[in-house]
């Protein structure tokens, strides 16, 4: 429970802090980071694959209708889900190695600006064209993978607190996880 | 084992929902029952956004002051100091003086074409990420705004409304790539149509095309927007923007020019929705007096002869509207 609510509150305050603070920030290029992909690949990496894909559907779903948002419903939908449950699925093998987070974050945000284009352009959306594409995908990719680390640090951080402390239950591989960030 | 089968189980599931979401939104187009989503979803999260917009407007006010000019770095060292001493003497007041101005000539403008406007702010905007260029306003339904109303500043065309919240609306500006609206050259009868390129942030231009290949064309010309029936999309008379360039284009059946547009798309503050179009096609009314000949690079003395590009004199009849804008 305290998951979900946790999952609701970040995808919420990025899917605003999106369309507010950071889609008008004037970087180079014309493009900004994608902070809302980022969240679900990262709360999919603490979580697993289940409520990943859940949190990349729902996550998407509400950036379909946000507004100003006029592209066909469901495109966010779509490949949110399927980045939420790739990145689920990168969750067991977060022990291994201490980069793996990091790999996994780079893998989710590249595909998801790949995937959203392609999506786009099987739609046959006029403003997803080869040549915007081409110039856009790279860039906000760069952009994603570089705000990448802060925004996994805060989720693992803040996630922590949001674990119940006095359950009994086993924890699970996601929560092994978090300990060790905790530890650092 | 029986974990993974369920995770992959709902995971189709909520695929094929997505789907089949895209397709009922995509086949059915514009009447599409999916709008009712679009429409909850303004209802819940305009309010949020109007809420947050108020607290994050100075920290986006104050970056994009910082980093607005790139070419300018040592200039803004070397003026930063005594910037920095002015800035915190005019924050508070600059900014409302700033909106003020912009609201000021947008009401003149109205009151040059006759529109009734619905003033509203900008206070969140799509990236371009998402290839989209849409920005939504802090004007909704019970301002009276629909969709399909033409959206203006002082300086000239916006966009239009696609949706509407009871206290927000969402506006496709000129720049996206789906945006298309009739123009009409300044002075003339050739018609065409403006389409946006979709890089509103970095090279915002637009194009234009004619759809008389004969038609003349050349460098400065001006171009209003042509209207649709009813006012709807785009009502009559409004200021598109200036032809930056002509492009050959030979064999082809229409001609292409890249217009550069009065408004600037990044720095979109206070709009105006046109509640009302007015009952008359303007014409060239609306246009800014006309630059002064050494301004224009390649003077045109076969751009006079069709009498009507002096804007000023042929307003005669809304300058009684436009004299409280200027006293003001």
């Amino acid at each position: 429970m305290r998951r979900r609510l946790f999952a609701a509150i970040v995808v919420l305050v990025a899917l605003v802090l999106q369309v507010i603070v950071i889609n008008r920030l004037p970087l180079p290029g014309g493009v900004v980071p994608d902070v809302v992909l980022l969240s679900v690949v990262a709360l999919a990496l603490v979580y697993g694959p289940l409520p990943g894909l859940v949190t990349g559907f729902c996550a998407g779903l509400i950036a379909d209708v946000v507004p100003p948002a006029d592209h066909t419903i469901g495109q966010y939908a779509f490949v949110f889900c399927l980045v939420g449950y790739a990145a689920g699925l990168a969750q067991t093998e977060m022990d291994r190695s201490s980069v793996m987070p990091f790999v996994a974050m780079v893998v989710g945000a590249v595909g998801g600006c790949v995937l959203y284009a392609v999506l786009g352009g099987l739609l046959g959306d006029p403003r997803i064209t080869w040549a915007t594409a081409r110039h856009l995908v790279p860039l906000t990719a760069l952009y994603d993978v570089l705000l990448s680390p802060f925004v996994l640090y805060l989720v693992f951080r803040l996630g922590r607190r949001f674990e119940p402390i006095d359950h009994d239950t086993v924890l699970t591989v996601g929560s092994r996880t978090l300990d060790r960030y905790r530890s650092r | 084992m029986r974990e993974t089968g369920r995770t992959r189980l709902i995971l189709a599931l909520l695929l094929v929902v997505a789907l089949g979401l895209i397709t009922i939104d995509y086949r059915s187009g514009d009447d599409s029952p999916l709008n009712g989503l679009r429409t909850a979803g303004s209802a819940v999260f305009g309010p949020m956004e109007r809420g947050t917009a108020a607290v994050a407007r100075p920290i986006g006010d104050t970056i994009s002051a910082i980093s607005g000019a790139p070419a300018a770095q040592r200039r803004i060292r070397a003026l930063e100091q005594q910037n920095q001493r002015l800035r915190e003497q005019a924050r508070a007041g600059q900014l409302n003086k700033e909106q003020a101005k912009q609201l000021d000539s947008m009401l003149h403008l109205a009151g040059l074409g006759r529109y009734r406007v619905v003033a509203a702010q900008v206070i969140a905007m799509r990236g371009r990420q998402g290839y989209e260029e849409t920005v939504t306003l802090d004007a909704g339904s019970r301002d009276g705004v629909k969709p399909g109303q033409t959206v203006v500043t002082g300086d000239g065309l916006v966009g239009r409304v696609t949706t509407t919240g009871p206290s927000t609306a969402t506006v496709l500006l000129l720049t996206d790539a789906s945006s298309s609206v009739g123009g009409r050259l300044e002075g003339s009868q050739q018609i065409g149509v403006v389409q946006g390129t979709g890089n509103g942030g970095t090279s915002g231009r637009l194009r234009f095309e004619v759809l008389d290949s004969q038609a003349k064309l050349e460098k400065g010309q001006r171009i209003v927007s042509f209207g649709s029936h009813g006012g709807k999309p785009y009502v009559p008379g409004v200021p598109i923007g200036t032809v930056d360039r002509v492009e050959a284009t030979p064999g082809s059946l229409t001609r292409t020019a890249v217009v550069s547009p009065f408004v600037r798309f990044t720095t979109l503050d206070v709009v105006g929705v046109v509640v009302s179009p007015p009952r008359s096609d303007p014409r060239d009314a609306v246009l800014p007096p006309k630059p002064s000949p050494s301004a224009t690079p390649s003077g045109s003395p076969s751009a006079t002869p069709s009498g009507s590009p002096s804007a000023s004199p042929s307003a005669s009849p809304s300058s009684l509207a436009a004299s409280p804008g200027s006293g003001g």
